[in-house]
């Protein structure tokens, strides 16, 4: 074949290398979006169990939690079985658990917050993750990120009785509307 | 110096091989989302696919999810060595050009 002069062969590098990139943040969008739209069900449902029960938020955010769980681990074992890449095991399990126990500590024993504060902590909360693992992978997560941290600190301070509703809106529909977002990026 | 692979050389053809050893081994992508990395057509696309093919570079599969029909584009190991054959005679040519004359 005919040879290639080394600037045309820097050129071809460059572009792998580029498409390489692009691939792998496609990947993790593409799993992610899934998780993300599974979660903003989740969460919408347990604002709105919130606003119309309070009694029984507290089981109810460790039940959307489980299914969360659950719900992460079968997304993963479908996206593995097509791309080779697991978006959630063991390893994230712990890193999890380790998060809502930090959580726990901080907003229930040292904290005591009240039902208000807890709806506007969690949020915010899982926010950073997604804004600080944005700035490695994409930055969608770092706009979700911060779009769902503003928007909860303008219900908390502005949205009267209807908080829990304004949540399950903004929080909620957030990674709903996010993970579409996501899949189209 | 090792010769660069004419099946892989060409452009398109390059990105989508490219495209497919950025994943694990085994790892494929749908024709949409290999369209949408590449920048490529239907129709050019596909038929970059079957030069591949041919080749034995890629494995398709075509499956239906549902009622909608989905093709799967892999590399195979062999596709995967001559595109790590071909990423190396690159570098080559490279390193080359930079040693003293």
């Amino acid at each position: 074949m005919t040879p290639i002069d080394p600037k045309e062969a820097a050129s071809a590098l460059s572009e792998i290398k580029d498409i390489a990139q692009r691939v792998r943040q496609s990947t993790i969008y593409n799993l992610a979006s899934l998780s993300m739209i599974m979660w903003g069900v989740l969460t919408t449902a347990g604002y709105l169990v919130t606003y119309f029960s309070p009694r029984h938020a507290g089981y109810l955010w460790v039940t959307v939690d489980a299914a969360g769980i659950v719900g992460s681990f079968v997304i993963s074992a479908l996206g593995y079985a097509k791309t080779r890449v697991r978006s959630f095991d063991f390893r994230t399990l712990l890193a999890f658990l380790l998060f809502v126990a930090f959580g726990l500590f901080a907003s229930l024993w040292l904290g005591h917050f009240n039902g208000r504060q807890l709806s506007a902590f969690w949020p915010i909360y899982f926010m950073l993750i997604y804004t600080a693992v944005g700035l490695w992978v994409g930055n969608a997560f770092v706009v979700i990120g911060l779009s769902i941290t503003a928007l909860t600190l303008i219900g908390y301070f502005y949205v009267g009785a209807w908080f829990d509703l304004w949540m399950a809106a903004v929080d909620g529909g957030g990674l709903i509307l996010g993970g579409l977002w996501m899949r189209r990026s | 110096m090792a010769e660069l692979d004419d099946i892989i050389h060409q452009p398109l053809r390059l990105r989508i091989m490219a495209a497919l050893n950025a994943l694990p081994s085994g790892g494929g992508l749908e024709f949409v989302r290999l369209k949408k990395l590449t920048g490529a057509t239907d129709g050019n696309l596909g038929a970059h696919i079957e030069t591949l093919a041919k080749a034995g570079y890629v494995a398709v599969d075509k499956a239906f999810v549902g009622r909608k029909p989905q093709t799967t584009v892999t590399a195979t190991a062999v596709g995967r060595g001559a595109f790590a054959r071909h990423v190396a005679t690159l570098q080559e040519i490279i390193a080359a050009s930079a040693r003293p004359a």
